[in-house]
C-alpha cells in the first residue's frame, strides 16, 4: 500500500539533530494521545484509590468519629484468620477460574474459526450470551440450577447413574460451583478476545505452514499460539486481576459459605465495610490485596518473555 | 412531580474543591474533615423508602400530595431504594449520609434500629409523641405494644412501626391433603410436627421440611421454641411515658420497659445446639432438604411448586407466594410449634427521623401521615407485609392472595404474650454475618457444636469491640 | 521482541514435511476428502454443539421460566417447551416500572461510555504499543494497577469526587469517571503489539508523519480490537448496578439493572418469573449490539500484502 505523501525536510538534516527531533515530536505525539486516558483514570481512579489507602490509616465508620489509627488496621490484619483464609480461598478460584477460561476459551474460539460464516455466527453468539446476563439476575437460575436436593444439575447426574452432588452446601462443592457458574460467564471474554486474535492472524503464515506439510497441531503450536499470544497473555492478566477482585458469584450464590468456604477477600472488603461500618479496616485489606495483584501481574509479565511473541 | 435535591443542570467543577489538591481532598473528603459544604434548600423533605419504585409512587399519592396540600412550601422527593437485601439499602443510605446527602426520613428495621439509636443516627420521638399524643391515641390503640417495644432503646421511641413479620409455620395443602394430613392444633408441639413429617419421608420429588439460612428464617424459630436465644434477652429500663399514656390498664403491655437489651452471648448453650442439631437431624431423616443459601428465592419457588411440605414464613408470604402462581387454598399458615414453650420470634420496620435532618417538624408530620391506613396499604400492597395496625387485618385483605388461617399473623401477638424480636444488637450485622457463616458450616459438617462454640466465640469478639 | 519463532517454523516444517513425504501412505478418500478428516470434522460440530447447548441452556431456562409462573418452573424432569406461554409476565415488566425510560437511560449511559473508551482507549493503546517516550513503562504499569483496587474499596471516595463535580444523581456522573480505562487501553495495547512494525516503518520511508501512520494504518486495522472492545464494555457497563445503585436517586435516571432490582418486590416477593422476563428484556439490547458488532469481529485481516 503506497502512499503519496510530500517530502518532509527534517528527513535531510543531520542525522543527530533529526533522530532527536524526531525522537521529541514522538513523544510530544505519544502524551497526546494518551493524555484522555491519563486524566481520567488519573482523576476518577487512582485518586480514589489513593484516598482510600490513606482511609487505612483511620477508623472510619461514617457515624462514629473519625479516628487516626497508624498502622493499627495492618496490625490486626495479622491477628484476622478469617481474612487470611480469604485471601487463600481467592486465590484458589483465580487459579481455576483462569486456567479454565484461557482453556476453554481458546479450544471453543478455535473451533468456531473452523466453521462456515454464518456457523461461526450462531457459536459466537451462543458462547458470548452468558457474558451478556448480570452475574445477580442469572444466580437464581444457578442456585436451582445446582441446588443438591431438586436441582437440574443433580436430577440429569442421578439419570445418568452418577452420584448426586452436594454442590452448594460442602466446601469444596461449594467452590467448584462457584468456579464453574464464573468460568460459564466469563467465557465469553476470552472467546471474543481470542475470536478477534485468531481472526488478525495473516492467513500466509498458517497456509505457508500447510503447504509445506505441517499437520493442524503443529500450525497451531507453532504459528497461531506464537501469533495470538499478546492476547493470551491479555486474558490470562486480566482475567487473574478479574478473579483476585472475584464478588458478585459468592455474594448472590453462595455469601460466601458453607462457613467461610467462598468468601473471598472484596466479599471480606464489602462486609467490613458496608455491614461492620469499618472503612478503614476494609481499606487496609484492600491495600494489600492491591499488592498481591500488583505482584500477580508483574510475575507474569516477567515470565511473559520467554513466551509472548510481539510483531 | 418530583424534585430532587442536587440541580438539575448539573455544574461540571467545583472550584473550590479541586483546587484544594485532589489526592488530599479525597482522602481527607473521605473522612469527613474538609467536607464541602452540602447543599439542601431548607423546604426539601426526602423519605428514603426500602421498597419498589411503585410502593413509592403509591406512598406519594396516598401520602404526599394530601402532605403538600397542607404543606405548599414543601419540596418532597420519595426515594425508592431496592437492592437484594437489606445489605444494599443500607450502603445506600450509608453512602448518602457520607456524602452529607442524608435523608430525613428512613425506613428501618428490628435489624437496623438499635444500631441506628445508639450511634445517635436516628432521633428519639418522645418529645413529638407526648406532644401530639391526642391524634396519636388511635394509632397505639391499633398497634400491638411488643412491636411498640421492640422500636425502643433505652427507654426511648425511634420508629412508628408501619409493618411486621413473625415466624409462623407454613403448609403446603396440596401436599397435606395428598399424605392424607389435617392442619393441626393451634398448640401442636415438636413431636406432632415430626409425626406430620414423616408422612412425606417417602414421597418422590417432595419433602417434608425446608428453610433459608437467615437469622429470621431458619433454626432461630426452633431455638426460641426451646426458650432460648443467642444472647442474653433483657430490657432496658425506662419506657413507663409510653406504657402509661397509651397503654394503661392493658395486659399485653404489663412488664414491658425501655426496648429490648441483648446482653452476653449465649450461642453454644445446649438448648441453642439442641435447635441447630435438630436441623442436621431432620436432614439426615431426608425429612429436610438442605437449606437455601441464597436470599429465600429459590426457597419460594421450591414451595409455590409444591416440592416443600412444611416451612417457616410471616405474613410477607401471602403475597409472596400468590405472586409466585399459588392459588389461596393451596397454602395455609399455623402458629410455629412448642418445644420446651411456645414462642415466636418477630422482626418489623418503620420509619425513622435523622437526627441530621433540617426539617424536623415537617419529617415528623410525613411520618404521622405515613402510620394512617391508606399509607399503610399503600407501603404493603398484595400483602408483601403484615400491617402493625389489627384493624387492617380483614378477611377481605386476605381473599384475593390466602391464606385460609389469616389471623394466625396477628394472632402470633395478641394470643402469645412471649413473641419476642429476633436479636438485633447495634452489632446485628456482624453477628448476621457470622451466623449465617457458623450455620452453613454446622450443616455441611454435620455437627452444630464446633460451629456454634465458633460462634460464641464470633459473638464475644464483637461485644467486646463495641465495647471499646 | 525476536524474530526467532519465525524462522524456526519454516525452516523446521520444511525439514519434518520432507521427512513425512518419504513415509507417506495412501489415505482413504471420500469425494475426494480423506475420510478422517470428514469424520473429524463431524465429531468437532457435534461436540461444539453439544457444548453450544450446554451453555446455552441456563439462559434458555431462565427464558422459559419466564414464560411461566414460578410454580411451574422449578420441578424435575424440567419442562423445557413452555406449553402456555404466559405473556403477561412481560407486561407487568411494562406495568411494574417505567421500563422505557429505564431501557433509554441505560442506552444513553452504556453508549456514551462505550463510544468513549473506544476512542481513549484506542489513542493510549496504540501510543503504549508502538510509540517511544519517556516513562512510557511506569505510566503503562500505573495505568494497569489502577484495575487492582476493587470499587467496593473505592466507592465512597468516588462517590464524593462525583458529588463535588456536581455530578452525583446524573448520567453524565456515571459517564464521565469510566470513559477512560485501564482494562480497554491493556486491550488496545496488546492487539496493537500485534501488528507488524514493518507497516509503520515502510510508512515512514514514505514520507508520513506520526498522527498519519496512527490513523491511516494502525487504526484501520483496529476494527476486530475496538469492535471487541466495544462488545465487552457494552455487556459490563449494561448490567452494572452498584455504582448506578449509589450514584441515582431519581427514579427516572435508573439504569436497567436497578429496575430489574425492583421487580423482586419487598422483602423478596415479587415474582421470579417477572424478575425473569425483566431479565430477558435487558438481554434482547446486548444481543443486538453484539450480533452487529459480531460482523466486524469476523473480519479477519491479512497484512502481507502490506509489504509491497
Amino acid at each position: 500500500m503506497a502512499l503519496a505523501l510530500p517530502r518532509r525536510h527534517a528527513r535531510t538534516a543531520g542525522a543527530k539533530t533529526g533522530t532527536d527531533l524526531h525522537r521529541r515530536r514522538e513523544a510530544r505525539f505519544a502524551w497526546l494521545l494518551i493524555l484522555p486516558t491519563i486524566l481520567g483514570v488519573g482523576l476518577f481512579t487512582a485518586v480514589p484509590i489513593v484516598g482510600s489507602f490513606v482511609l487505612s490509616l483511620f477508623n472510619y465508620s461514617i457515624i462514629s468519629p473519625t479516628k487516626w489509627v497508624g498502622l493499627a488496621n495492618y496490625g490486626a490484619l495479622l491477628h484476622d484468620s478469617s481474612a487470611q483464609h480469604a485471601f487463600v480461598v481467592t486465590i484458589i478460584l483465580t487459579v481455576g477460574i483462569a486456567i479454565a477460561q484461557v482453556v476453554v476459551g481458546l479450544a471453543l474460539a478455535v473451533a468456531v474459526q473452523r466453521r462456515t460464516s454464518w456457523a461461526r455466527s450462531v457459536f459466537r453468539a451462543a458462547f458470548f450470551v452468558p457474558l451478556l446476563v448480570s452475574g445477580a439476575s442469572v444466580s437464581i437460575v444457578m442456585s436451582y440450577i445446582f441446588d443438591s436436593q431438586f436441582g437440574v444439575l443433580n436430577y440429569y447426574l442421578g439419570l445418568i447413574g452418577l452420584p448426586q452432588v452436594s454442590w452448594l452446601d460442602s466446601t469444596w462443592g461449594a467452590i467448584f460451583t462457584v468456579m464453574i457458574v464464573v468460568t460459564w460467564q466469563q467465557l465469553g471474554f476470552t472467546f471474543i478476545v481470542f475470536s478477534a486474535a485468531l481472526g488478525a492472524v495473516p492467513r500466509e503464515l498458517t497456509e505457508a505452514a500447510r503447504v509445506d506439510g505441517a499437520g493442524g497441531w503443529r500450525v497451531f503450536r507453532t504459528i497461531t499460539v506464537p501469533m495470538i499470544s499478546p492476547s493470551i497473555l491479555f486474558t490470562v492478566t486480566v482475567g487473574v486481576i478479574n478473579q483476585l477482585q472475584l464478588f458478585d458469584q459468592p455474594y448472590v450464590l453462595t455469601h460466601g459459605g458453607p462457613g467461610n468456604a467462598t468468601q473471598t477477600v472484596v466479599l471480606d472488603i464489602y462486609e467490613q465495610a458496608f455491614q461492620n461500618l469499618r472503612f478503614g479496616y476494609a481499606s487496609a485489606i484492600s491495600v494489600i490485596l492491591f499488592i498481591v495483584v500488583l505482584v500477580a501481574t508483574f510475575l507474569q509479565f516477567r515470565i511473559s518473555r520467554r513466551w509472548v511473541f510481539y510483531s | 412531580m418530583q424534585t430532587t435535591r442536587s440541580e438539575d443542570h448539573e455544574r461540571l467543577i467545583s472550584r473550590r474543591c479541586f483546587l484544594v489538591g485532589a489526592s488530599a481532598a479525597a482522602g481527607l473528603a473521605s473522612l469527613g474533615l474538609a467536607g464541602c459544604a452540602t447543599d439542601r434548600s431548607p423546604n426539601s423533605l426526602v423519605i428514603a423508602v426500602n421498597g419498589t419504585q411503585a410502593a413509592a409512587a403509591a406512598i406519594k399519592q396516598a401520602v404526599g400530595i394530601p402532605f403538600l396540600a397542607k404543606h405548599p412550601k414543601v419540596q418532597l422527593s420519595i426515594m425508592a431504594i431496592n437492592g437484594t437485601d437489606w445489605d444494599d439499602y443500607f450502603a445506600k443510605v450509608l453512602t448518602l449520609i457520607a456524602g452529607g446527602l442524608a435523608p430525613d426520613l428512613t425506613t428501618v428495621a428490628t435489624e437496623g434500629l438499635q444500631l441506628f439509636a445508639s450511634k445517635g443516627i436516628a432521633q428519639p420521638l418522645n418529645d413529638y409523641v407526648m406532644r401530639d399524643k391526642a391524634s396519636l391515641r388511635g394509632y397505639f390503640a391499633d398497634v400491638h405494644p411488643v412491636l411498640v417495644e421492640s422500636m425502643m432503646y433505652q427507654g426511648d421511641l425511634y420508629v412508628l412501626p408501619t409493618d411486621f413479620n413473625c415466624g409462623n409455620m407454613f403448609f403446603d395443602t396440596v401436599l397435606l391433603d395428598k399424605a392424607g394430613a389435617s392442619y393441626p392444633a393451634d398448640n401442636w408441639t415438636r413431636d406432632d410436627f415430626y409425626n406430620l413429617a414423616d408422612k412425606w419421608a417417602t414421597t418422590q420429588g417432595a419433602v417434608a421440611w425446608d428453610w433459608v439460612v437467615r437469622l429470621w428464617g431458619s433454626w432461630t424459630s426452633w431455638m426460641y421454641a426451646n426458650n432460648a436465644n443467642l444472647l442474653t434477652e433483657g430490657r432496658w429500663p425506662g419506657g413507663s411515658w409510653m406504657w402509661d399514656t397509651f397503654y394503661a390498664g392493658d395486659p399485653a403491655a404489663q412488664g414491658r420497659k425501655g426496648g429490648w437489651h441483648w446482653g452476653a452471648p449465649t450461642a453454644n448453650e445446649p438448648a441453642v445446639v439442641d435447635a441447630l442439631q435438630y436441623m442436621i437431624d431432620l436432614k439426615n431423616a431426608r425429612l429436610s432438604a438442605p437449606p437455601d443459601v441464597g436470599g429465600g428465592g429459590t426457597l419460594q419457588g421450591l414451595f409455590a411448586s409444591n416440592h416443600i411440605a412444611m416451612t417457616i414464613g410471616g405474613g410477607f408470604w401471602a403475597g409472596g407466594l400468590h405472586a409466585a402462581g399459588m392459588t389461596p387454598h393451596q397454602y395455609d399458615v399455623q402458629y410455629f410449634p412448642a418445644w420446651s414453650v411456645q414462642k415466636h420470634l418477630l422482626g418489623d420496620a418503620g420509619y425513622a427521623m435523622l437526627r441530621t435532618s433540617p426539617v424536623k417538624e415537617i419529617a415528623w408530620e410525613f411520618m404521622k401521615s405515613l402510620t394512617e391506613p391508606d399509607a399503610l396499604g399503600a407501603l404493603i400492597a398484595g400483602n408483601t407485609s403484615t400491617p402493625t395496625r389489627r384493624s387492617m387485618m380483614t378477611a377481605s385483605r386476605y381473599a384475593p392472595t390466602g391464606p385460609a388461617h389469616w389471623p394466625v399473623f396477628y394472632g402470633t401477638l395478641d394470643k402469645f404474650p412471649n413473641t419476642t424480636p429476633i436479636p438485633a444488637p447495634p452489632y446485628y450485622q456482624e453477628l448476621a454475618t457470622a451466623f449465617a457463616a457458623r450455620t452453613t458450616q454446622a450443616m455441611a459438617a454435620g455437627s452444630a457444636k464446633p460451629a456454634l462454640d465458633g460462634l460464641q466465640g464470633d459473638l464475644e469478639s464483637f461485644v467486646s469491640a463495641a465495647a471499646t | 521482541m525476536s524474530d526467532q519463532p519465525a524462522f524456526a517454523v519454516t525452516t523446521g516444517v520444511r525439514r519434518r514435511a520432507a521427512g513425512q513425504a518419504a513415509a507417506a501412505q495412501p489415505e482413504r478418500r471420500l469425494r475426494g476428502v480423506p475420510v478422517r478428516r470428514t469424520a473429524g470434522r463431524v465429531v468437532e460440530i457435534v461436540l461444539l454443539t453439544a457444548v453450544a447447548l450446554l451453555v446455552v441452556s441456563p439462559i434458555y431456562w431462565t427464558i422459559v421460566t419466564s414464560l411461566r409462573t414460578p410454580a411451574q418452573s422449578f420441578s424435575n424432569p424440567p419442562a423445557w417447551i413452555p406449553t402456555h406461554p404466559l405473556w403477561s409476565n412481560y407486561s407487568a415488566v411494562f406495568t411494574n416500572v417505567p421500563f422505557w425510560d429505564f431501557l433509554l437511560n441505560s442506552f444513553l449511559v452504556t453508549g456514551c461510555i462505550v463510544v468513549g473508551q473506544m476512542i481513549t482507549c484506542c489513542l493510549s493503546g496504540y501510543a503504549f504499543a508502538r510509540l517511544r517516550f519517556r516513562g512510557r513503562e511506569p505510566i503503562f504499569w500505573a495505568v494497569l494497577a489502577t484495575m487492582m483496587v476493587p470499587i467496593q474499596a473505592t466507592i465512597i471516595p468516588v462517590f464524593l469526587l462525583v458529588k463535588e463535580f456536581g455530578l452525583f444523581n446524573s448520567r453524565t456522573g456515571l459517564i464521565l469517571p469510566v470513559v477512560a480505562t485501564a482494562f480497554g487501553t491493556f486491550l488496545m495495547r496488546q492487539y496493537f503489539l500485534q501488528m507488524p512494525k514493518e507497516l509503520g516503518e515502510a510508512a515512514t520511508v514514505d514520507g508520513a508523519n506520526q498522527w498519519q501512520v496512527f490513523y491511516r494504518i494502525y487504526a484501520r486495522l483496529a476494527g476486530p480490537p475496538l469492535a471487541t472492545l466495544a462488545v465487552l464494555a457494552f455487556a459490563a457497563y449494561w448490567n452494572e448496578f452498584f455504582r448506578p445503585l449509589i450514584f441515582l436517586s431519581t427514579p427516572t435516571k435508573f439504569t436497567l439493572p436497578l429496575g430489574l432490582v425492583t421487580l423482586q418486590g419487598y422483602l423478596g416477593t415479587g415474582s421470579v418469573s417477572v424478575v425473569l422476563a425483566g431479565v430477558v428484556l435487558s438481554l434482547i439490547p446486548t444481543l443486538i449490539v453484539f450480533l452487529l458488532a459480531q460482523r466486524r469481529l469476523v473480519e479477519g485481516l491479512t497484512f502481507g500484502s502490506v509489504k509491497g
